[in-house]
């Protein structure tokens, strides 16, 4: 806060104790070392696992860790209002890449290399393309705490025996589809385009098969000239193209995915494909049991013509990281990072129905609720030479969201591929 | 809730003689001093609201001229964000589609107010009944207001699945095409609103003296002349006040946008309050968002003092509102 | 304002009784055209009424614009396990809240800038004029720094200072209109009984302003009540969720269960409805009184 901010302020105060005689106010965050670890965590039904690693972590350490949740709507902007307000927390969850740089501009963040270098067990624990996605700028900044989220193709099996067709593994593939779904009246492709994200999962998809992982890598990395890379003006044209196909067919901007649109059209087969991450297949579990036991299938994004890209790289999200701030005991903090790729803390992920994303969870999917499944995923983060954590989180907030609005615009016509290049290149 | 008791008419304490004996608020006799508030019992209020809203009208104007994400100290940009703004895309588009809203929502409301509100301005029973259908939507927060509409228009899973296909149209869907959905708006808003701005022309109409049409009568003018001639230059002023708080309200359909349509598809329906809120809340700008929402201060203050300086209220003197 | 009584909540302006003249005839043209709004207004809302009552399967393939064939209170039963007995709580104490603060301060305000003597209430006056044009999307940002300077960032207070805040002006242009009726000679008679200003106030001007103040009690209880954009940005947690947020979350909660969610959206306006029943008068004299400002 600047000094005229603050007088600001101060004036505002004094007349609010003039004019409200209110008392009590939210009462958030709390005052690092006092014996107490402040965990931030993102609330859902998973945050049960980091509640027993606290409870686990409490047994032997003289620092208590109190996992703090907050509703996951909202939850980037919370935290963006505790980091502010001088009331961080100790240890906080997040999405790695640009979802927590502005943090580490303002030197708020912890470098975990030393924890790394003096803990090479830590480092051993986890995929490696996993947690590469935890660096800024080189630097380890997080440390996974979840399952893994590859995007990857779902398609209803029941749709497409009744067509009598086989999913896609060429672009050629691809195309055929599209034109057979449409001549039966059925939607290719799920996709919710009310939710802009959904439409950035195509994209990304599309530059990472054409162009490669460096593609992005580039943008990334603050250059956004990158956007003009001859891979991004194709993507975007495919996108064209895929619309104009009707691949997505005709009201897909009035489809939203977190009121569940695109996951209740292709479990009614009213369409056949959908790509998403892979917690579709969660959703589907709690929303239509039967077909997602039945027939739901996935497969991977197929290969493109004069790709350069390898085939078997994923995006989506590696994981969730634990990131740890410059105001907690270290010592502490790290102790507690360590919880992450224990056995118990492993089997619970996974009883929970996630992928973990340590190197010693392959034996223990057989207790995943769907064994299959969570093999196929371990198998594909495993093998994959790349996994590009989404453009969204990727980027800083301040590029993203205007990225994302871009996408919207592409994917609504409201751009030409050339203007759509032009007008992300342009973005600070 | 106590409040709102039927406020029993209004009726005054019988031992008060009729309230327009004297000559509102111009001309008062000097009176003696004695018993006579002084200013600092309009201090609280103002200092209230000075705390949040003119307070923060100046920190807005300092915000825009830095750049701030929420984390440290604003940095000072100078002119900056507003030479961003003049040349940023996203806030023309806006810009414009905040005009055209503003000014389809007065052409669409205001006809269709004012005639409903003239003709419940009359004595017949149903018109009672009518007027309590009519009002229903007053009742109904912007939000509640968009998400019935969001349901009935979804195309998958709302009532035009089954209408499109009856009319000749499968696959009927309005928020899916910009032009449709910026007509959605402009119609679900209009739905909203129409019955208050109704109510204005109704209170209005009552207050025009019955002589005038008794006159109108005896000159053997039709129904036509006496509206055109005596009731629409007797509602004048109520006509002002109205389309300034539809015009001034139209500026902040932001409700109804960020629920409806998202701003989309696209960027086709999104209006300059919904553009400041996503570079402020979702891209943490601070400092451009702040220049965007100045902007939009310019606007709605620039039709306030036009409203002021059309309705006199500077001159400080009561409208008649009937109270 | 039922239109069978000849006598509004108005002073006594209204014209005596007359013969029925050409407005008070029946007009065919304008009732066809209040029919045809009867139908827009009327059509969506018994399609909303219907919905409630259908099973979700029912209301993807017959559709709300039929009548149910099996209606169901699944919805009905079903809404009241979702924490909309909370979101409705924390909006009566938001708009308990915003209605104390704002009825004391316009009161008090609109006394004194009608009859207080200084040049400065002229001043006060205009601020609140000028305050009319202050949308409140455009302040949200400081506003919400200030919020969380004070610490109030996700209570309910944060919710509650700036609606009353930004509900002041009209209330203060509203009540100085209304405390202008009454007359100089009533002042004088306070006066020479030598009271002060305090019981001249308390004596004369609160109970002459009944029917003011029951119209901005009503405008900032709809303010308060439907207010969307102050909760969405100065609160985050279940507990201090208001209706119109909780609805905003409930479609991503119900997802493609419209009939679930169009309940929780009928019964959080049930609330409103109750009052609208008990208070019909002053809320519809308040809401013209909006308007005369």
């Amino acid at each position: 806060m600047t000094p005229p901010q603050r007088t600001g302020t101060a004036a505002a105060l004094a007349l609010l104790l003039m004019t409200a005689t209110a008392c009590g106010g939210s009462g958030s965050g709390s005052d690092s070392g006092d014996g107490e670890l402040n965990v931030m965590m993102y609330q859902d039904t998973l945050a049960v696992v980091q509640h027993n690693a606290a409870e686990r972590y409490n047994e032997g350490a003289d620092v208590r860790a109190v996992i703090d949740e907050v509703p996951g709507d909202g939850y980037d902007d919370k935290l963006r209002t505790v980091m502010g307000s001088g009331e961080a927390p100790d240890v906080f969850f997040n999405w790695g890449g640009g979802s927590i740089e502005p943090y580490v501009e303002q030197d708020m963040l912890l470098s975990l290399d030393d924890a790394l270098e003096q803990n090479p067990e830590m480092e051993e624990a986890f995929i490696p393309s996993v947690l590469d996605a935890g660096k800024i700028d080189g630097v380890q900044y997080g440390i996974p705490l979840r399952g893994t989220q590859p995007v990857m193709l779902f398609y209803n099996e029941q749709v497409f025996e009744e067509a009598g067709v086989e999913p896609p593994e060429t672009w050629d593939d691809l195309l055929s589809l599209i034109d057979t779904f449409n001549e039966e009246g059925i939607t290719p492709f799920a996709l919710a385009g009310n939710t802009t994200w959904t439409q950035q999962m195509w994209l990304q998809y599309l530059v990472d098969r054409r162009g490669g992982h460096e593609v992005f890598q580039r943008i990334q990395g603050g250059d956004f000239e990158g956007w003009r890379d001859p891979a991004v003006l194709w993507a975007a044209e495919t996108v064209q193209d895929l619309v104009d196909r009707g691949a997505f067919g005709d009201n897909f901007a009035s489809v939203s995915y977190t009121e569940g649109g695109a996951s209740a059209l292709l479990a009614e087969g009213r369409a056949a494909m959908h790509l998403m991450g892979s917690w579709e297949y969660s959703t589907q579990l709690a929303e239509a049991p039967e077909f997602a036991e039945e027939h739901l299938g996935y497969t991977t994004f197929p290969e493109v013509p004069g790709g350069e890209g390898d085939p078997a790289a994923v995006v989506g999200n590696p994981t969730n990281y634990f990131s740890v701030t410059t105001e907690a005991d270290s010592a502490a903090a790290v102790d507690f990072l360590k919880q992450t790729y224990t056995q118990e803390y492993v089997a619970d992920m996974v009883e929970n129905g996630e992928v973990p994303v340590t190197t010693n969870a392959e034996e223990l999917l057989d207790n995943s609720p769907n064994p299959e499944f969570a093999r196929y995923q371990y198998e594909l983060v495993q093998e994959a030479p790349t996994f590009q954590l989404s453009w969204d989180q990727a980027l800083p907030r301040t590029a993203a969201e205007p990225v994302l609005t871009e996408i919207d615009r592409l994917f609504n016509g409201q751009t030409t591929p050339e203007e759509f290049v032009d007008a992300l290149a342009a973005l600070q | 809730m106590s409040v709102l008791s039927p406020s029993r008419d209004g009726r005054r304490p019988t031992a008060v003689p009729s309230a327009r004996t004297a000559p509102s608020g111009r001309a008062r006799r000097a009176g003696p001093r004695v018993g006579r508030p002084g200013a600092w019992w309009a201090l609280p209020a103002l200092a209230f609201f000075a705390a949040f809203a003119i307070l923060p009208m100046g920190l807005v104007v300092y915000l825009s001229f830095t750049e701030w994400g929420g984390l440290g100290d604003p940095r000072f940009i100078g002119t900056d964000n507003w030479t961003r703004l003049v040349g940023d895309p996203a806030m023309h588009r806006a810009v414009v589609l905040t005009l055209v809203l503003s000014v389809s929502s007065w052409a669409v409301q205001t006809p269709i107010a004012l005639l409903l509100g003239v003709w419940a301005a009359g004595r017949q029973r149903n018109r009672a009944i009518l007027s309590a259908v009519f009002f229903v939507p007053l009742l109904l927060s912007s939000a509640a207001v968009a998400i019935i509409w969001r349901a009935l228009l979804d195309p998958n899973f709302g009532p035009l699945a089954q209408i499109g296909p009856l009319i000749g149209m499968p696959g009927l869907d309005l928020l899916s095409d910009g032009a449709a959905a910026f007509g959605v708006i402009v119609f679900v808003t209009a739905w909203q609103f129409i019955p208050l701005h109704m109510l204005l022309y109704q209170g209005g109409a009552r207050q025009i003296p019955a002589s005038l049409y008794q006159a109108a009568e005896i000159d053997g003018a039709g129904r036509l002349r006496a509206f055109w001639h005596i009731t629409l230059p007797q509602l004048r002023n109520t006509i002002t006040t109205s389309s300034v708080l539809m015009v001034v309200g139209s500026l902040t359909y932001f409700d109804t946008v960020l629920i409806l349509t998202g701003g989309g598809p696209g960027t086709d329906t999104t209006i300059v309050p919904y553009l400041m809120y996503r570079v402020g809340f979702e891209s943490y700008q601070y400092g451009y968002a702040s220049a965007i929402a100045f902007t939009l201060v310019v606007v709605a203050t620039a039709v306030s003092l036009v409203m002021v300086r059309l309705t006199g209220f500077g001159a400080m003197r009561s409208t008649r509102e009937g109270m | 304002m039922t239109t069978t009584s000849a006598a509004p909540a108005a002073p006594a302006r209204t014209a005596p009784r007359r013969r029925r003249s050409l407005r008070d005839r029946p007009n065919p043209l304008a009732g066809l055209g209040a029919l045809a709004w009867l139908l827009v207004v009327g059509v969506p809302l018994y399609a909303l009424l219907v919905a409630t009552f259908q099973q979700t399967e029912e209301y993807r393939t017959a559709g709300p614009l039929t009548v149910p064939a099996d209606p169901t209170l699944d919805n009905y039963v079903g809404a009241f396990g979702s924490g909309l007995i909370t979101f409705v709580w924390n909006t009566m104490l938001v708009t308990a809240g915003v209605v104390a603060i704002v009825v004391v301060l316009s009161v008090m305000a609109g006394y004194a800038i009608v009859r207080s003597r200084t040049w400065l209430t002229n001043g006060f006056f205009r601020v609140f004029l000028l305050g009319l044009a202050i949308p409140s999307q455009a302040v949200i940002i400081p506003v919400y720094l200030i919020i969380v300077q004070l610490d109030f960032y996700d209570s309910l207070l944060a919710v509650v200072l700036p609606t009353a805040a930004f509900a002041l002006p009209v209330c203060v242009l509203i009540l100085t209109g209304s405390m202008r009726d009454i007359s100089d000679e009533l002042y004088e008679a306070m006066a020479l009984d030598g009271a002060g200003a305090g019981r001249t106030f308390l004596r004369l001007v609160v109970p002459l302003s009944r029917s003011g103040i029951s119209t901005i009690a009503v405008y900032a209880a709809l303010q308060a009540w439907n207010g969307f954009l102050f909760p969405l940005i100065l609160t985050q947690s279940a507990g201090t969720r208001v209706i119109t947020l909780g609805l905003y979350e409930f479609q991503g909660q119900y997802r493609v269960d419209i009939p679930g969610l169009l309940t929780a959206v009928v019964l959080a306006t049930v609330p409103l409805f109750l009052v609208y029943l008990v208070a019909r008068r002053s809320l519809i004299s308040g809401l013209m009184g909006v308007g005369g400002k």
